[in-house]
Order: structure tokens, then C-alpha cells, then sequence
């Protein structure tokens, strides 16, 4: 199986253009901020000390979420290919068993999805440390590469998911297109959570991305949260984690353990519905054979 | 000594019925050849028997086992019709990873040496020639060292230059290895040095035997008389005596003849009443 990973592996980094435009969706939250959103937000918090210093770990976590999802479907869409044009025919050939494809294609997604929430991770830190005076804090490393490994996880068997009804790799596109650009707004990193209205909200709250931002910007911002609002009420550090989508509210804003606890039940329920679908219909996972 | 033997083979999709009723038999160290045109069902056989699709009845057995059978799996090797691998890995990366899908060891040095990889051999695979890339993909079947080898349209495409080069290494590894090799082809001359045809045309063997027979069968020796208007006349002769005899006669009145036994061709045309391409 370690062949086939591999081989997955070499075809998603190879594909310089590949890897550029699965991290769109996160370069464009990235840019979008850059540009002004930063700004509307900066002033829409002003009473809160350091807002810039608080906004940009923000950003990270939601920007983080939208590349566990975008690049976990970007390395799957590989298997999509691979259907269309028989490399999986030469495959089931080998002594890797129906159940080792399929798995091989997971831990390349899972793989390539955590590797490139690192990189983002580095990359958006160092600059915000360079640019900002941000503090890039490598204490919470590891939490971070542990939420690295769960988002990935959830949003390979997601995209597992989805991709289990595609058969053309002209579809693959759109999709690609569709949840690029939705995986901002689920994600509540071009408009804040808490500032849509109610429905949008609750949509918002039927899928996994809203908790996973949320455990992202707790990690990364507890520390510079405590410092702005030390000397704020409570009420407004409650009433800032519910806008920004720092703690998703469910009538009472929900603390790190139930955010995770709800992310990893996402996991728990579309990992059946793949079982299920498996189960009925083996053609539609993966092999078109 | 018997290899493989499908026995009733049919494969109906939806109301079509693209193979019907097949039986056959590959000896061990044979070279088969399938030939017929395109849309005759050759490609469905193959893929029948490497297990890719299931019939819908019919048997298949090699050595007792069924094509779903991993063991059998990793007894053969296949060279599809259009390219299995991947054109932004190098040629090394392709071969080496497929190598490490396998558990047995692989002989990848004898592949480089055989094919002539060694030039091409960090180069993407997707910059490679229609030839060049064949013959990756020949050494990709053999990474596993298989017993039997079935290529499905090889050399579509490919000049007469590099078929013959990997003609020249397939039969050099029959020679060393034993190989049994199943072909598809629509090439006629590709089957002139096969030990066994089947000839198949609209899902069913329309007829069976080695090269030899099946010209001595299905054809007439042909002799075409050029007379000096420009006009010529063509015709069917048992042997040589009964074309020598023409000849004698005619002597004074052609310019030109031209004497040549049955081909392949011949057999299809006399078989079905078209040309193969």
C-alpha cells in the first residue's frame, strides 16, 4: 500500500498548478483580508486593546479550516481520475487489496491535507510576525498539528463523501469551484458568524467547518485574548467569541471540548454514511469495476 | 500444457451482446493472437479474462483458479489499449512505485536493460513518444514477472520501426522466460508469427487454428497476370505447378505477373466479406 501512497503523494506535489489552486479558496479569505476586511473589522471592534493582534490569529484558524477542506478534495479528486481513466483497473492488478486503494487514498488526502495546514499555518504566522508584531507562539504546536490531523481526517471522509457521485472529472471541477468558494462562508472567515442572520447561521451550523474555526481560533488566540480583555467585562469577551465564531453559540456559546466533541460526531456520521454507501454499492466509492 | 481455458464466455451489456458464447484455450509459452476488427469484442475478451469484468457466464480457469483469484491476479501482466500510467511522474517513479504495490521481488535492472529505459528513465513520462511510452508501459506489465501477458492493441499507432523493436524484446523474453503472450490486434501482420489465432468478428470465433492452417484453409494462392495495355487479371491457384502451368501458357501475351500465397487478410475478407481496417 506504501506504493500506491506514494505514487498519490508524487502526483498531488508534482502538480505545481494543482497545489496552487487547491490553496485558492484560502489564499483568497487571505487576500480578501488583507485588503479590507481587516480594516471593517478592526473598527467595528475598536474598544477591544491590540484588535490587529487579535484578528490575525482569527484569520489563521479560519483559513486553516478552509484548506483542510480544499486540499483533502483536491489529493481525492485523484481517485475520481484515476477512475475515469482506468488507473485504477492497473491497480486492482497489483497485491494491494480493494480495501488498501481505498485506504491509500484517504492517508494520501489525510497526508496532504495536514502537511499543507502546516505550511499555511507557517507561512500566513511568519507573516503576520513580520508585518503585524503577531506573536508566532510554538507552545501550542502541538494542539495545532493535533487539530491539523483531526481537520484532515473529517474533511477527507467529507470530501469521501461528495466525490463517492462524481464520475466525470469534469465534475470534479465544479465541485472544486463550489466548495472552494463555499468553504469561506462555512467557515466564517469572509463574514464573522455571528453578524449573518439566523437561518445562516443554522445552516452554517449543520456542517463541520463553523467548529472547526472555532477550535482553530481558540488555540491560536486564547492567549491574546486574555490580554485584550482583561480589563473588558466578561459579557464582551462572550459576546466577541459568539460573533467572530470563536465558540459557536448553541443558546450558550460552546466551550473547546464541545466543539470537538461535535466535530468529531460530523466525523463519526459521514464516516457511516461512506460505510453505508460502500456497503450498497462498491462502483460507487471507488472503482468503476 | 494448458495455461488458461474459458469455456462458454459471453458479456452482455444492457440489449448488447458484445462477446458470445468464446471458448479457448492458451497453452503455456504460447504466443495467441485475437484478431478482428474494431468493435469485434476483443477487447471485452481480454478484459474478461484478466478479471477487470466479470462475464455474465461462462467459465474461466487457470490452473484451478478463478480470475477473481488474487494469485492469479499476480500471474499476469496487462498492457492496456490506451495508458495506465502517469504522465507527470518520470518514468522511474511510474516503474518504482508500481513495483512497491507488489510484495514479490522485482527485477527492475532486466527492464531497464530489456527496454531500454536507462535514457528515458528520469524523464516525465508524459514527454515521452508514442514508442517510448510503450514500451514503459510493456515494462510496467512485466514488473511482477508475470506467466501470461496480454496486450490489448499494442502498437496502434506506433511505426513500423518501434513495433518491431518490441516485438524483437517480447519474443527474446518468450525465448528466455517462457512467457505466454495474449494479443489483441487489428494488425495482420502482427499474427503471422503467432502460434495460435482466433479470428473474432461480432463477438464470436468465426475461426481458430495457427497461421499456417488457416491460410491453407480460408485462402487461395494468388496470381495476377499484367498485360501490356495496363490492364490485369487476378487469379485463385491451388499450387505452384497450377501457376506455372498459366504462366507457360500466357507467357507470350503478359508483360508482368506477380505470385503471392494467401495472407491473413485474404483469410478475413474469405471469412466475413470485408477487409480487417
Amino acid at each position: 500500500m506504501s506504493g500506491l501512497i506514494c505514487r498519490n503523494l508524487k502526483m498531488y506535489f508534482n502538480d505545481r498548478s494543482g497545489v496552487f489552486f487547491s490553496l485558492m479558496g484560502a489564499m483568497i479569505s487571505f487576500i480578501l483580508y488583507l485588503a479590507f476586511l481587516s480594516q471593517n473589522m478592526i473598527t467595528s471592534w475598536a474598544r477591544v486593546p491590540d484588535t490587529k493582534l487579535l484578528l490575525d490569529p482569527w484569520l489563521i484558524g479560519g483559513t486553516l479550516t478552509i484548506t483542510a477542506i480544499t486540499t483533502t478534495l483536491s489529493s481525492l479528486s485523484l481517485m475520481v481520475q484515476d477512475r475515469e481513466n482506468n488507473v485504477l483497473e492497473d491497480i486492482d492488478l497489483t497485491d494491494i487489496s480493494y480495501v488498501g486503494i481505498q485506504f491509500a487514498y484517504i492517508v494520501t488526502s489525510m497526508f496532504v491535507g495536514v502537511i499543507m495546514q502546516l505550511i499555511m499555518y507557517l507561512i500566513m504566522g511568519t507573516f503576520f510576525m513580520i508585518v503585524d508584531n503577531s506573536m508566532f507562539n510554538l507552545m501550542i504546536f502541538p494542539q495545532m498539528f493535533g487539530l491539523s490531523v483531526l481537520s484532515s481526517f473529517t474533511w477527507t471522509i467529507f470530501n469521501l463523501l461528495l466525490l463517492s457521485f462524481v464520475k466525470k472529472v469534469d465534475t470534479l471541477g465544479k465541485i472544486g469551484t463550489i466548495i472552494g468558494t463555499a468553504s469561506g462562508f462555512f467557515a466564517g472567515v469572509y463574514i464573522p458568524i455571528g453578524t449573518l442572520p439566523t437561518t445562516m447561521q443554522n445552516l452554517m451550523k449543520v456542517t463541520p467547518a463553523p467548529y472547526n474555526s472555532a477550535m482553530y481560533r481558540d488555540v491560536l488566540m486564547n492567549v491574546q485574548l486574555n490580554k485584550s480583555f482583561s480589563k473588558l467585562p466578561t459579557v464582551e469577551l462572550s459576546k466577541f467569541k459568539k460573533v467572530m465564531g470563536i465558540s459557536v453559540d448553541w443558546n450558550r456559546a460552546l466551550t473547546f471540548q464541545q466543539d470537538m466533541l461535535i466535530f468529531i460526531s460530523f466525523a463519526a456520521l459521514i464516516s457511516l454514511c461512506v460505510f453505508l454507501i460502500s456497503r450498497i454499492s462498491r462502483r460507487l466509492i471507488l472503482s468503476k469495476v | 500444457m494448458k495455461l488458461l481455458q474459458a469455456t462458454s464466455l459471453t458479456k452482455k451489456f444492457k440489449n448488447k451482446t458484445a462477446v458470445n458464447g468464446i471458448n479457448l484455450t492458451i497453452n503455456k509459452g504460447d504466443f495467441v493472437a485475437f484478431l478482428g476488427p474494431n468493435g469485434a469484442g476483443k477487447s471485452t475478451t481480454i478484459n474478461m479474462l484478466t478479471g477487470i469484468i466479470q462475464p455474465t457466464s461462462g467459465m474461466i480457469d487457470f490452473y484451478g483458479k478463478s480470475t477473481t483469484n488474487r494469485d492469479y491476479r499476480n500471474k499476469i501482466g496487462v498492457v492496456f489499449q490506451s495508458s495506465v500510467l502517469d504522465n507527470n511522474l518520470s518514468v522511474k517513479d511510474n516503474i518504482m512505485t508500481r513495483a512497491k504495490m507488489y510484495h514479490k521481488p522485482t527485477q527492475i535492472q532486466l527492464l531497464i536493460n530489456k527496454f531500454d529505459l536507462e535514457s528515458i528513465w528520469k524523464q516525465k513520462y508524459g514527454s515521452l513518444s508514442g514508442g517510448q511510452r510503450r514500451r514503459v508501459d510493456i515494462a510496467r506489465a512485466l514488473v511482477n514477472s508475470p506467466e501470461l501477458l496480454f496486450l490489448d492493441e499494442p502498437s496502434t499507432g506506433l511505426d513500423v520501426r518501434t513495433r518491431t523493436a518490441i516485438w524483437t524484446v517480447l519474443n527474446q523474453l518468450r525465448r528466455d522466460t517462457g512467457l505466454t503472450i495474449v494479443l489483441t490486434t487489428h494488425y495482420l501482420e502482427e499474427t503471422q508469427t503467432a502460434d495460435y489465432v482466433y479470428i473474432i468478428d461480432q463477438g464470436k470465433i468465426i475461426a481458430e487454428n495457427t497461421v499456417n492452417k488457416l491460410q491453407k484453409q480460408y485462402t487461395q494462392n494468388i496470381l495476377t497476370l499484367y498485360y501490356p495495355n495496363g490492364e490485369s487479371k487476378k487469379l485463385s491457384v491451388n499450387d505452384k505447378d497450377h501457376a506455372i502451368e498459366i504462366l507457360s501458357k500466357n507467357s507470350q501475351a503478359i508483360s508482368d505477373f506477380e505470385y503471392r500465397p494467401g495472407t491473413m487478410n485474404d483469410v478475413f475478407m474469405n471469412l466475413t466479406g470485408k477487409e480487417i481496417h
